[in-house]
């Protein structure tokens, strides 16, 4: 066995830090914290401009060829930075979900302006009536000559704001059977139609409502065949959900622990605290484990191994065991483990506080852990289907 | 990275599956429920070699590495084997590097003798360790022939079972625990073994060697756990469904599967860092024990309420594998203890004291 990502990992994990310090000031961080949006163009572009958009993607398609210890490496390190990265991640899922199963004609017109930066896309798959159950999206996209019109509402809609396209998944028949009348386009955030309204979260990420009225689209922008939209999304869904965040789980620890073992005003240490010990015992298990089943999901997709319900366990794991622990060293900081980073008298920077307004949606995005749980018992357990 | 077994693993490994299929049923387990030990599987596993496993080949052993031995814990764990091969194991390990011409190596080596540990860790709770009492709670202790342990004169080898072998304890795991009296005054005089930091250090590392055997032991018994949970819930039918299609049985079942997964991986990371990462491997050992005791504790929990009452009968199988989930850990002071233990050796191993005293 080996546990090591590997020696060209560690290249990257030299190379980022280095691009870090060089282009990503404090002020960036601060600056990409207060506005939520998880994309700056600016930062963006610059990373682009190295190559990193693109560096998972094979070389035949302009891509940089890193394996992908190398790409989860590169994640890890801007992730645990505070780097708005989120652009950057859908559009490593959007670039290979074209490459995969787009058009010789996206192939040609999207793919390579992914990579340079000049573009970014956001994804569109839930919709106010329509969450967990993603089949049963409702927006219609209707034939218009050789193009189509699209109606109806987006919800939660990362990036919208930013990204000139979403990558948007819609019906094109009847509901009767859910999963068989969807299709996928990707459709221009400045097309005629399109309105893109903020949501606003607790942990301070914003979001996005979509309204969709008779927006004109090419049939050019379709990926995969009309009606078997469903394939397509699961791949692209399947890319998101092997990840988890083991990485934020890293810093909050790297945080707590800098905290306990910090001289306090009456000259205590919080360390010399059995509760707090036991925490940091947990809290450091957790991300250990995190970290594993992440490793695990990537030394399986590198060895092109069947990733099985895997992928669903360490999403799963990550968010829960990420929440319990916030939640856990709320109650043990208390009223001063509330106070927000910058204001008089708080503990560890604020990051007890943030992750406690921020963990939550580390259970719900990309596939409830409920959802996921049901996909383990399924995959893994071969219990009966129960959604 | 690979995070697969190469072919001789994989061989140890489906040699002992098949050995303890045959020799090790649960019947066999409760046989032993008033004695927590088997003579017979015992000596199937001398003939197996695995008293020697872990014994450097300059002393008759077979020189296998922390992994290795971790594997057949696994295997061992799953059918809840009873008897001593963590124990011999990592006493063996001990005596070979620190006092290799003692006469017990050679017993071990010949099958002649099982020995035990002291762990020096004092419950901060009940106060159970040798470092507090003068006497410590041994796990097998009920058949050990001899016990390693440390006190503040350095780390010693008991002998003398006559007079400082208490009588095998009913505990919630059905084990063979026994009290050692390790008082140097009483009974023939302990063998000093080592002094000062080079004993502390010898007892930190076999604590760590243990931690990590036996997390692998838990490991096995909360997939094994996990298996007979997961068999009944698609087999039992109420409201004329398989109830594992509940989600209230299917979602707890799957978090335990996550866990159990993670735990694996935990163990196996931590043996391989013996070699390859050395600074973190007695933090990596400390968290695959503390994280596989509260996963095999809540698998055999979530496993036996799937059962509902008939999980709550001596007929089924699964209390035996509950109430081992808790007993073997808690010789070691159990989970929560153990966290602390965490936090200081990864987290600050300046302020971890040698050998936890
Ligand atoms: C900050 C944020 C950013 C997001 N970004 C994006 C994005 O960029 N693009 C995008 O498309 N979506 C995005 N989402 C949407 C996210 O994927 C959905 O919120 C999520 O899939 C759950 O859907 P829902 O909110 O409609 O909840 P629902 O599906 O209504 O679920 C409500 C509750 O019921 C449970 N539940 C539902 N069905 C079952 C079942 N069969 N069995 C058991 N329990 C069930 C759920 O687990 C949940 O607890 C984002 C969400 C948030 C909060």
């Amino acid at each position: 066995m080996d546990f090591r990502l590997g020696p060209k990992a560690d290249e990257v994990r030299r190379e980022i830090r280095t691009w870090l310090a060089a282009n990503f000031s404090e002020e960036d961080r601060r600056r990409a914290h207060e506005d939520g949006g998880g994309h700056d163009w600016d930062l963006y572009r610059k990373l682009a401009a190295e190559g990193w958009v693109s560096a998972g993607w094979p070389v035949e398609m302009g891509g940089g060829g890193r394996d992908p210890y190398e790409i989860l490496t590169l994640y890890w390190e801007l992730c645990k930075a505070g780097f708005p990265w989120i652009g950057l991640l859908n559009n490593g899922f959007i670039g290979h979900t074209l490459m995969a199963m787009g058009t010789d004609h996206h192939r040609e017109h999207f793919v390579p302006r992914i990579a340079s930066g000049e573009i970014a896309f956001a994804l569109g798959y839930s919709e106010p009536g329509s969450g967990s159950d993603v089949a049963s999206c409702r927006t219609m996209a209707t034939r218009d000559g050789d193009d189509w019109r699209i109606n109806g509402q987006k919800m939660w809609t990362t990036t919208g704001h930013t990204a000139q396209y979403i990558f948007m998944l819609t019906r094109t028949a009847t509901l009767d059977r859910p999963h068989k009348g969807l299709t996928v386009f990707l459709v221009p955030t400045d097309a005629e139609g399109v309105d893109v309204q903020p949501v606003h979260t607790m942990g301070g990420e914003r979001s996005n409502a979509v309204y969709l009225s008779n927006v004109p689209v090419s049939d050019s922008a379709r990926v995969g065949e009309v009606d078997k939209g469903w394939s397509v999304v699961r791949f692209a869904l399947g890319l998101e959900q092997a990840m988890g965040y083991a990485d934020l789980q890293e810093r909050f620890l790297e945080d707590a622990r800098r905290w306990a073992l910090a001289e306090q005003a009456d000259g205590g240490l919080p360390f010399d605290d059995p509760r707090v010990r036991e925490q940091l015992g947990q809290t450091a298990i957790h991300t250990e484990v995190a970290r594993l089943l992440r490793h695990r999901s990537t030394w399986l997709s590198a060895e092109s191994r069947p990733l099985g319900g895997k992928g669903a366990m360490t999403k799963s794991f990550s968010g829960s065991s990420y929440l319990e622990d916030a939640q856990a060293w709320t109650q043990l900081v208390g009223s001063a483990g509330l106070l927000a980073e910058g204001e008089d008298g708080a503990v560890a920077g604020g990051a007890f506080e943030e992750a406690f307004r921020q963990t939550p949606v580390n259970t719900i995005y990309g596939g409830t852990v409920e959802i996921l749980r049901s996909l383990v018992a399924e995959v893994e357990l071969q219990l009966p289907k129960s959604r | 990275m690979d995070l697969s077994l190469d072919e001789s693993q994989q061989i140890l490994v489906d040699t002992f599956a098949e050995l303890l299929e045959q020799e090790c049923p649960v019947s066999l387990v409760r046989e032993c429920e008033k004695t927590g030990f088997s003579e017979a599987l015992w000596s199937q596993y001398r003939e197996m070699g695995a008293n020697v496993m872990g014994l450097p080949e300059s002393v008759d052993g077979l020189g296998m590495g922390l992994l290795e031995l971790g594997l057949v814990a696994q295997r061992s764990g799953r059918v809840l084997a009873p008897v001593p091969f963590v124990e011999t194991a990592v006493a063996g390990r001990l005596l070979a590097a620190i006092a290799p011409g003692d006469p017990l190596v050679a017993r071990i080596a010949a099958g002649e003798a099982i020995v035990s540990l002291a762990l020096p860790r004092p419950h901060a709770v009940t106060g159970t360790g040798s470092g507090r009492t003068g006497r410590a709670l041994v796990p097998f202790g009920a058949v050990a022939d001899a016990v390693v342990g440390i006190d503040a004169e350095g780390l010693f080898v008991a002998e003398d079972a006559g007079k400082r072998r208490g009588p095998r304890l009913r505990d919630a795991g059905s084990g063979a625990l026994a009290w050692w009296s390790l008082q140097r005054g009483e009974g023939a005089a302990p063998r000093a073994l080592a002094t000062g930091d080079e004993a502390r250090r010898a007892m930190a590392r076999a604590s760590a060697e243990w931690k990590l055997l036996t997390g692998f032991w838990l490991v096995g018994l909360a997939q094994r756990a996990l298996e007979i949970g997961a068999d009944y819930a698609r087999e039992r039918i109420q409201f004329g469904v398989p109830i594992g299609g509940f989600q209230a049985i299917a979602h707890p079942l799957a978090e335990c599967a996550i866990r159990v997964d993670g735990a694996e991986l935990l163990a196996q990371e931590a043996a391989w860092a013996e070699a390859e990462e050395p600074d973190r491997f007695e933090g990596l050992c400390s968290m695959a024990f503390a994280w596989a005791a509260q996963t095999a504790l809540r698998t055999a929990d979530v496993s036996l309420h799937t059962h509902g009452g008939y999980g709550f009968s001596e007929e089924y199988d699964i209390q035996l594998y509950y109430r081992r989930a808790a007993a073997v850990p808690g010789v070691a002071g159990g989970a929560r203890e153990e966290l602390q233990r965490v936090a200081e050796l990864c987290l600050a191993p300046e302020r971890a004291a040698l050998g936890g005293a």
